[in-house]
């Protein structure tokens, strides 16, 4: 075995001195090669799970979030049709994290976290807290969906529950949101195990969630840490600072 | 005269906007998006929401939204050149910017925007003040010729060949004797202030009747424009003639030389035709031939290219990843940057569209969604490594997944549950046409409930057909016997409420829904008569069951070996049910249920149909005989089936 390395690096040799063509295309083909493979591991592993997902229903302020965070300005927003994706430095921290706005309209929202998820380094779930009761049914589901889908629960990327739209004169607190939601998600524990199979037999995502025979609860998750946080990604109005220090927080701690 | 105009990012940050009233816009245009866009209905580029109308343009390549909008009543005209203008516009101006994705620096483009406005707006008057109406009637008529004649020639490739020159060369038969024989000219140009159904009836005939002496022996031109010019008036005068037509030869006769002016208009015209045509018709052949040799060696160049980016990369040492980012973009600039036109996609989505009406997708609906994934990609420059062929199918593929994604929850057994809660039944009617398995269904999903605790209550409102109240029966016995009443604390879990054959419908849904609240019975199901969508007096009476007994849901049933009936069927169900309500927001049909799923193997086309006309969900899916095939909907499934070669 040996024997036969030595003897072709003898060729090898030979050939570069003699300046053999065929030896030398051989050989740069090989390096270039070798390179290539090494670039692309270089980049997978760079890219690999940087993101930090801003998921939440519609109209919840993901958008304006998003330029919160990446552009520190206010930027007025509609309903997102694509994601955005921006950089955000970490202050006093020579890192970056990729921050990625996903649309929370229904019928985006599941083909575009199939394409991100793997991505998730930490999540951030917006929820608009002025209409949290109205619409606590659907944010439950999306959460539901989100915390149990297999990716995620092998990842176990952070979760932050941003209370956003604190501003607002209605807006419900973190207490009362977060028993709001746990009453839900108790609910839809039952609703989903019994949901019908999918057409062919593997659709249906029927893991559940936190401990039997117990209410559910965000703290049963382990390993997957959820927190919770108020926060205005808006300000008082459009000039003034928002108040979204804790989400900050909260990333440099992720990071 | 506008109002609102408005440029953001299709991740829905706005870049830049104009106001011309206070008024708040953003709830139209989020409607716009949800409604149009979200729906895959971007093939018609205006929409109304309230009192405005918006029209809207997507710009691919920089990922751009352009949003107009104005009083429905205005009738603007300049509006979608104006949308073109200002896009051309300010994407020239940004360009830089947008590249690199500058969604947040400044753009102020105000003065850009008044200064395009007042030059369209100036023009637009001084369109109006000519009023030649006449002549935009014409041009409007020639180019939609144009299109028509490009698309024949399309689809008939070089067979069409020998077929296309003929009108061709009749054309430029018209044009010579025009030049020379200033009379027949005016026979011609006179027809041109007729009205344009005249002037089409009357070109064709000419046209038929120029052919043919030309193609079977070769006169003079003199002597064919004399033959024609006679045969013509012999023909209209022979034909059923109307008071204008003989009106317009007349005049024709009285003023051949005054109309040299429109004359010459004429024959500009007719210049600028035949030589689109032509050029048309080169373009669309060496399109066809070229698509796929050509974006394979692109693809070998740029795969080259790549390769060599990243070993410079590499040697360069710390280049990261952010900045091989800006190499490859600036790289895929350099190479690709092959930007889709429509040309390039026509013949593809043409294919994709007959592959999906193959699937048993309603041909309009595959033309509607053909159109707007046309205006999905147009002017998208083209991945690294994608042929047009596969870009067009993927987005294909996400614009199906999207319409088969519901756009509103639906889960039945928690609302069940909050009405529960509430002490009161939960009521879902069951529609459809007959024969499409309302009832085998419903006993499914009965079955379905009962196994999930919940008391169910089967009201037999088809008092109409034969039969139809013994089979539910038959099927309340076999679920008791299923479930009997020993293993839920005694209680029977299915009843069957039933009034005999012939009476009222309405009256008797209602009577069960309030025997089920006084004896605690969680969910109503009540099965309804087929009818045929045409059928006037039933679906009346349908409307008039939904509109008493407000229902919580509202499921139609269909069967998915339906191809173009079904958008027929829930059209005028929907229809049905919103002209016989007399409330402001009637009632309609809320979800689907698709059954006989089992049967039709990959021809799964009427799942699009359905949910695209209506664009509500597929809560249910058949997919056979017995009480446990009842599925969900997997959109992905569906659509890698819809989508397999």
């Amino acid at each position: 075995m040996e024997n036969h390395v030595l003897v072709w690096m003898d060729v090898v040799r030979d050939g570069l001195k003699r300046g053999d063509v065929t030896i030398i295309g051989f050989l740069s083909a090989l390096i270039v090669v070798l390179i290539t493979i090494v670039f692309f591991a270089f980049m997978r592993r760079g890219n690999k799970r940087r993101g930090i997902l801003i998921l939440g229903t519609c109209d919840a302020g993901k958008t304006l979030l998003f330029s919160r965070l990446v552009n520190k300005v206010y930027k007025r927003s509609y309903t997102s049709i694509a994601p955005n994706t921006g950089d955000y430095s970490i202050p006093n921290k020579n890192k970056t994290l990729r921050i990625i706005d996903l649309p929370g309209h229904e019928r985006l929202r599941l083909q575009n976290l199939s394409n991100y998820k793997e991505l998730a380094r930490a999540i951030i779930f917006v929820v608009d807290s002025s209409t949290i009761q109205k619409e606590v049914k659907e944010v439950a589901e999306y959460l539901y969906t989100l915390l149990s889908d297999s990716a995620i629960s092998t990842n176990c990327p952070p979760f932050l529950i941003a209370c956003n739209k604190q501003d607002l004169t209605l807006a419900k607190g973190l207490k009362v949101i977060q028993s709001q939601l746990e009453k839900e998600m108790n609910t839809l524990r039952v609703t989903r195990s019994a949901a019908l199979q999918g057409q062919d037999g593997a659709g249906n995502n029927n893991t559940f969630l936190g401990k039997r025979n117990k209410d559910f609860a965000f703290s049963d998750l382990k390993p997957l840490k959820v927190d919770f946080a108020e926060c205005s990604a808006q300000g008082n109005d459009e000039q003034s600072d928002p108040d979204i220090k804790c989400i900050e927080e909260w990333l440099l701690k992720v990071a | 005269m506008l109002d609102f105009f408005t440029i953001f990012s299709k991740g829905g940050i706005v870049l830049w906007c104009f106001q011309g009233t206070s008024q708040i816009f953003t709830p139209s245009i989020n409607s716009l998006i949800k409604s149009v866009i979200l729906q895959e209905r971007t093939g018609n580029n205006s929409f109304n929401h309230e009192a405005l109308t918006l029209k809207y343009k997507l710009d691919n390549e920089f990922e751009l939204v352009f949003v107009v909008a104005y009083q429905k009543i205005l009738q603007l005209s300049y509006v979608d050149k104006f949308l073109t203008d200002i896009q051309l516009e300010f994407r020239n101006k940004y360009k830089d910017d947008l590249r690199q994705g500058k969604i947040c620096s400044n753009y102020s483009f105000d003065h850009d925007f008044q200064r395009i406005l007042r030059e369209r707006e100036a023009e637009s008057k001084k369109e109006a003040q000519t009023a030649k109406t006449m002549r935009t009637f014409e041009q409007s008529q020639k180019s939609k010729k144009t299109v028509a004649s490009m698309i024949e020639n399309k689809k008939e490739e070089k067979a069409a060949k020998g077929k296309e020159n003929k009108p061709i060369k009749t054309n430029s038969q018209v044009k010579e004797p025009e030049k020379n024989n200033s009379t027949t000219a005016s026979v011609l140009t006179s027809n041109g202030e007729l009205d344009e159904e005249t002037i089409r009836k009357n070109r064709e005939k000419l046209f038929a009747k120029i052919v043919k002496p030309k193609v079977e022996s070769k006169p003079s031109p003199e002597a064919t424009t004399n033959k024609k010019k006679v045969k013509v008036a012999a023909k209209s005068s022979n034909a059923k003639i109307t008071t204008k037509d003989m009106a317009a030869l007349d005049f024709s006769r009285k003023n051949g030389a005054d109309m040299d002016s429109t004359q010459n208009q004429e024959i500009a015209d007719e210049k600028l035709m035949s030589s689109e045509e032509f050029a048309c018709v080169g373009q669309m052949r060496g399109g066809l031939r070229d698509i796929e040799p050509e974006s394979d060696s692109d693809d070998d160049v740029q795969e080259e290219e790549i390769i060599n980016t990243k070993t410079t990369d590499k040697r360069s040492g710390s280049t990261k990843k952010t900045r091989a980012g800006g190499m490859f973009s600036m790289f895929r600039n350099l190479v690709g940057s092959k930007t889709l036109t429509k040309e390039d996609m026509q013949s593809v989505l043409e294919k994709m569209k007959d592959h999906i009406i193959a699937k048993n997708v309603a041909a309009d609906i595959a033309q509607k969604l053909c159109d707007s994934v046309a205006t999905k990609l147009e002017g998208k420059v083209l991945g690294t490594f994608s042929s047009v062929t596969s870009t067009v199918k993927n987005t294909l593929n996400e614009s199906c997944v999207q319409i088969l994604s519901p756009r509103r929850r639906v889960d039945i057994l928690r609302d069940a549950m909050e009405a529960k809660q509430h002490n009161r039944p939960y009521n879902i009617v069951f529609c459809g046409v007959n024969g499409v398995g309302k009832s085998t269904n419903l006993a499914k999903i009965c079955f379905w409930l009962v196994e999930n605790g919940f008391r169910v209550l089967i009201a037999a409102c088809d008092t109409f057909r034969a039969g139809a109240v013994e089979q539910l029966r038959t099927h309340t016995r076999k679920l008791n016997v299923l479930h009997p009443a020993e293993k839920h604390n005694g209680q029977q879990m299915v009843q069957l409420y039933e009034k005999g054959y012939g009476k009222d419908a309405a009256g008797i849904a209602m009577e069960a829904i309030r025997y089920a609240q006084d004896t605690h019975i969680d969910i109503v199901l009540i099965d309804t008569a087929g009818r045929m969508q045409d059928n006037e007096p039933l679906m009346k009476a349908l409307a008039k069951l939904i509109n008493v007994n407000n229902p919580d849901l509202v499921l139609f049933v269909g069967e998915a070996l339906v191809g173009n009936e079904a958008v027929d069927q829930l059209t005028k169900f929907n229809q049905a049910l919103a002209d016989n309500s007399n409330m402001t927001n009637p009632r309609l049909i809320d979800g689907i249920i698709l059954t006989k799923f089992d049967t039709i193997d990959d021809k799964v086309g009427a799942a699009i149909s359905m949910t695209y006309t209506t664009g509500q969900p597929i809560v249910f899916v058949g997919t056979g005989q017995t009480y446990t095939d009842l599925r969900n909907l997997n959109a992905k499934a569906v659509v890698h089936a819809l989508l397999r070669a």
